[in-house]
């Protein structure tokens, strides 16, 4: 095996061209260092990125731009301001402190887990990511890129470099809820974000609701959302939006939660997350 | 491959293996046995060391991506007061017991106590929940902080 670290994002993109999927894309290396050392990975060349400046900027004029190499510590602590609480809140249970400060954004999401405490939260605020090649540059739906378990669309020669989240409307609450078996240091059992618009009476105008951990790949429940829209997060509303959502996820047993538990947190999941964001629409 | 950075203030060039972990060369190579192996997999924060500052966990941290830094070891904070003066405090309060995570502890603290001088015990807690004690019940260890915080504020 063989290491470099690129100096420039054009370097990088050099590099992925060369060596394609004999390549292995390191940042953060939290995901990328473990799967090494259990030999689920054995690529020829490990092509180090986390030094490159220019993908850890944020943006926040107009759309909200963030680059791909920026903290969970740096999602945690607000980098992105008010309108993104799910983020935060997200970014803030992915391990502890020593994995924060390294593990990416974009390693996150190229990772694409099951579990992934990101995902739902960035897929609420309708993330798209861009991907550049030495061919040039793609900006799909985030929803699009993580296609499966472990899988997504990212082709050997690419390299996820933004990711562009939508500007939440006014009168906007968002929030990501997590269900472990203890509060910190969890992988999720259910991860669920949700992200609710109301209009100045107080019914909800636009809903936004995704999970994690209860099926191949987070996803987003446009059943569920249709089902907020209209109502003004009552309990009649919540019922429907829960009932639609259960159609929607694909849960396994495993050794954190059966199948059944994950059904049946869901519901009181969802109520109390529609309630923290019709408090913090209000705010 | 090479990499050279500094150590606890002194400058190290080190042939290692690309795949290394910051962990194997502290511990196999530079002989620097402070920093302790835990679960080998980033979740007990008993590896901990302080990469340009920042609390890291060495057993899955590549050492290749130390080049040019500055890496803080446990023996390192023998140099440092606020490393000296958690050392004392935890021996003081009973923070360690079989000592294996004490390590981690300090240096996630001192990274901690210079960025936030402070903390609140929530923000305290919160920040040190990447660390495992199975000895003390935690209990000890915050006496600990607490007591280096009143001590540096009564100077």
């Amino acid at each position: 095996m063989e290491l470099s670290t690129a100096d420039s994002v054009d370097e990088a993109l050099d590099e992925l061209s060369r060596r394609g999927e004999r390549c292995r894309v390191l940042a953060g290396g939290t995901d990328v260092m473990i799967q090494l050392a259990r030999r689920e990975i054995a690529p020829e060349h490990l092509l180090h990125v986390e030094r490159l400046g220019e993908l850890r900027a944020v943006e926040t004029d107009g759309s909200t731009r963030l680059g791909a190499l920026v903290t969970h510590r740096d999602l945690a602590v607000g980098r992105l301001g008010p309108g993104y609480a799910a983020v935060a809140e997200s970014a803030a249970t992915v391990g502890g402190l020593q994995t924060q400060v390294v593990g990416t954004i974009g390693g996150n999401v190229c990772n694409a887990s099951p579990a992934a405490d990101t995902l739902p939260a960035l897929l609420v605020h309708d993330a798209e990511v861009t991907l550049r090649s030495v061919r040039g540059s793609r900006t799909v739906p985030l929803a699009e890129f993580v296609v499966g378990r472990r899988v997504t669309t990212r082709a050997p020669d690419e390299l996820l470099t933004t990711i562009t989240l939508g500007r939440p409307a006014p009168r906007t609450g968002d929030v990501y809820l997590k269900v472990g078996r203890r509060s910190a240091m969890e992988v999720a059992i259910v991860g669920l974000a949700a992200r609710l618009t109301f209009d100045g009476t107080g019914v909800v105008t636009d809903a936004r609701i995704a999970v994690a951990s209860v099926g191949p790949r987070p996803l987003r429940s446009v059943g569920a959302e249709t089902a907020l829209v209209g109502g003004t997060g009552d309990a009649e509303s919540v019922h429907a939006a829960a009932k639609a959502l259960l159609q929607d996820v694909d849960p396994i047993d495993d050794v954190r939660g059966t199948a059944d538990y994950r059904r049946r947190v869901i519901p009181g999941l969802l109520g109390r997350a529609v309630r923290v964001c019709a408090q913090r629409a209000e705010g | 491959m090479d990499v050279t950075l500094t150590v606890n203030g002194r400058q190290a060039q080190v042939e290692i293996e690309p795949a290394e972990t910051l962990l194997g060369m502290l511990r196999e190579r530079l002989r620097l046995t402070g920093t302790k192996e835990g679960c080998n997999e980033g979740e007990c924060g008993a590896c901990t060391v302080l990469v340009d500052g920042l609390p890291v966990d060495s057993c899955i941290y590549s050492a290749a991506a130390t080049s040019g830094r500055s890496v803080e070891t446990v023996e390192g904070l023998a140099d440092d007061d606020l490393g000296r003066e958690l050392q004392a405090a935890f021996v003081a309060a009973g923070g360690v017991q079989c000592g294996f995570c004490t390590p981690g502890f300090l240096t996630t603290l001192v990274a901690v106590l210079r960025e936030n001088p402070e903390p609140s015990e929530p923000e305290l807690r919160e920040a040190l929940a990447g660390n495992i004690c199975r000895c003390t019940g935690y209990s000890q260890i915050l006496d600990a902080v607490a007591a280096t915080i009143s001590g540096r504020n009564r100077r």
